[in-house]
């Protein structure tokens, strides 16, 4: 007998009880459909963190300036810390191996203006090497220039959004903006940046298709008090290799405790931990989503079983009458094997039906990304065939070694 | 043998024995059976119930193994086989035809015919001419995709007879096959196997009614497991020791 004929008796049985085979069925769609909603949304969370990770830079290592309050405020005047300093800037390279780049970040909420628009922006000082050590380059004409930084040029690049509302579809290049009182001259407009809108993310990252870049020289000359100078908001650190991030995120750490005198008022944000770390939280989602998944499937399985064990007893004459006309113990076992793997699987291939909806369902209304993969359906595949398998041997053996004679007399 | 005969023999039980437990009691359903039966023979089986002669039947339809004794069915010895021998050997030399019918409700007529040639593992389309054909001869072409539970009772066993037949058996064994019939349809049914018979086919049935006994070449009565008396003519209900 080939398995064309045991597949078409599992189909003709199921179908000729379509309510009890679906009743049958709900465990496995539930559980298959909890494995599939769960590997989706494990799967969007990975893909949305690398993204998040991506926009700070593998390889990068950010400094955060921390805002220091009462005792610690007082205890950090009385040292002399500066905070993130230019000074800090120039010395990380000689001191950190491995860096390749560092960007002073200095952020200045402000509007930008050009004829009688008017665009609220965000106003970064920087540094020449900025583009390359965050990876985010002009689209159209340059980034600045080291002469800009050194004679403290009124040169600006901006953002794309910043772009399309103040120049339309005209060519910003060459046009100047009012920033505060000075009018700078643009000479450059970046590349859009992908951003996130969801609030699921571990890290913030600000939206830079909104910032318009200038030289930090240019800033501390034009838009800000000598108190100010100081303080950086940020500084980002490119290292060349990234099995040395780690290690130069240390001393660099040290680095910079020595430099401020101890006092702890800045933080070291390494996008590459925070990955792990995001993966860390998702794998106790998984592991609740996967129990759950599991007792479901457990219950499933169990259902299952209990339904072919009826069906067993209810078919002894069928199984008599097969015997008698040449049926072996082993076609009886396969035929009620495959009856089961049939409901499981067909539960399966529902359940991935369902997975995707609640997938779906997620997306729409929780905001969360959700990715169903190929090896998320092949496993549930795989899965809803195996709770066929282990949940069908028992009454498929029941029914086999059911003796022939007995069988064939039962009415 | 005492009967003249050229015929070549197809079984031969020597101190057939079969022991049941019902519980813990052992029911002795055969107690030493010596038989022999001929290629192209029709044998009647007669005997009260309990008498042994369902579990002789059983015996030899491979369906069952003698606890003690031989079974030799066309020279093979049967307690040496293992399931799927014994399975491989009903499947191909032995068709049943029941009292109750014993077809499978949840398929038609022509699914029916066509199992035992599926576990037989032949192809579809074979499957399906042998079938077509063998319906054919018990007049039932017009029935081919009805369920068994849409056919009379006379249908019914034609449909369980082109079952038997399909496999082309060396033996019929034939259980109370009148049983569930009117008279009309049951003389059907005799004569569908007596034509069987005139064929060649090897059959053994098993009655207490002796007016289907008489159909047989042979009748052998059993009683308390043991054969009591043999006939090769026909017999009165008078002649049976009850």
């Amino acid at each position: 007998m080939d398995y064309r004929e045991y597949l078409e008796i599992g189909y003709k049985s199921i179908t000729q009880h379509k309510l009890r085979s679906f009743l049958t069925m709900l465990g496995v769609i539930f559980g298959v459909g909890a494995v599939i909603a769960m590997m989706s949304i494990a799967g969007g969370a990975q893909k949305a963190a690398l993204e998040q990770i991506k926009l700070l830079g593998t390889n990068n290592i950010r400094v955060k300036q921390v805002e220091l309050t009462g005792e610690q405020r007082d205890e950090a005047e009385f040292r002399g810390s500066m905070g993130l300093s230019l000074r800090d800037v120039n010395l990380i390279p000689q001191v950190v191996p491995g860096v390749e780049a560092v960007a002073p970040i200095k952020i200045f909420d402000v509007e930008i203006r050009h004829q009688d628009l008017k665009a609220p922006g965000r106003v970064v000082g920087t540094s020449t090497q900025y583009d390359e050590v965050v990876n985010f380059y002009p689209e159209e004409g340059r980034f600045i220039s080291d002469l800009d930084v050194l004679e403290a040029k009124k040169v600006c690049i901006l953002g794309v959004d910043i772009a399309k509302e103040l120049f339309k579809l005209n060519n910003p290049i060459g046009e100047k903006v009012k920033i505060e009182e000075n009018w700078y001259t643009v000479v450059g407009v970046m590349q859009t940046k992908a951003i996130r809108k969801d609030k699921s993310t571990v890290i913030e990252v600000r939206n830079m298709n909104r910032d318009v870049y200038i030289p930090i020289s240019t800033m501390f000359n034009r838009l800000l008090s000598f108190e100010m100078y100081d303080n950086m908001n940020e500084l980002a650190v490119r290292i060349n290799n990234q099995d040395l991030v780690i290690p130069a995120a240390k001393i660099l750490e040290r680095m910079l405790l020595r430099t401020h005198k101890g006092i702890r008022d800045f933080e070291i944000v390494i996008p590459r931990q925070l990955l792990a770390q995001a993966q860390r939280t998702q794998q106790i989602f998984n592991v609740v989503m996967g129990a759950i998944a599991a007792i479901s499937l457990l219950v499933g399985g169990i259902g299952i079983m209990n339904i072919m064990l009826a069906t067993v007893t209810e078919r002894i004459k069928e199984i008599g009458i097969r015997r008698a006309i040449g049926a072996t113990e082993r076609d009886i076992m396969l035929q009620f094997l495959n009856e089961t793997v049939f409901i499981s699987v067909s539960g399966g291939i529902i359940g991935i039906f369902m997975g995707a909806l609640m997938a779906e369902v997620i997306t729409r209304y929780a905001e969360w990304d959700t990715v169903i993969s190929g090896i998320a359906i092949v496993s549930a595949f795989g899965i809803s065939v195996l709770v066929g398998v282990v949940f069908g041997m028992y009454p498929a053996q029941k029914a086999a070694r059911m003796d022939p004679i007995q069988a064939l007399r039962s009415e | 043998m005492s009967h003249a005969t050229n015929r070549e023999c197809l079984i031969e039980a020597v101190g057939l024995e079969r022991t049941y437990y019902r519980g813990e009691t052992p029911v002795k359903a055969l107690r030493g059976v010596d038989i022999q039966i001929e290629k192209g023979e029709f044998m009647a089986i007669m005997g009260p119930s309990g008498s042994g002669k369902s579990t002789m039947m059983n015996l030899l339809g491979c369906l069952d193994k003698p606890t003690a004794g031989q079974y030799r069915f066309d020279g093979v010895e049967i307690n040496k086989l293992d399931d799927m021998e014994l399975s491989r050997f009903r499947n191909r030399r032995v068709g049943f035809i029941f009292q109750s019918f014993n077809l499978i409700n949840q398929l038609t007529v022509m699914e029916n015919v066509e199992l035992p040639l599926m576990y037989a593992g032949i192809t579809r389309e074979e499957r399906r001419e042998r079938a077509r054909k063998l319906l054919d001869n018990v007049k039932l072409s017009h029935r081919l995709d009805h369920f068994p539970n849409e056919l009379s009772g006379g249908e019914n066993q034609r449909v369980a007879a082109a079952r038997a037949l399909v496999v082309n058996p060396d033996i019929i064994l034939a259980d109370e096959p009148t049983g569930n019939l009117d008279t009309k349809t049951g003389e059907e049914i005799m004569n569908l196997i007596a034509g069987l018979h005139e064929q060649g086919v090897t059959i053994v049935l098993v009655t207490h009614d002796v007016w289907v006994a008489n159909w047989a070449e042979r009748i052998i009565q059993m009683k308390d497991g043991k054969i009591l008396q043999e006939f090769r003519e026909k017999i009165t209900a008078d002649m049976l020791q009850l």
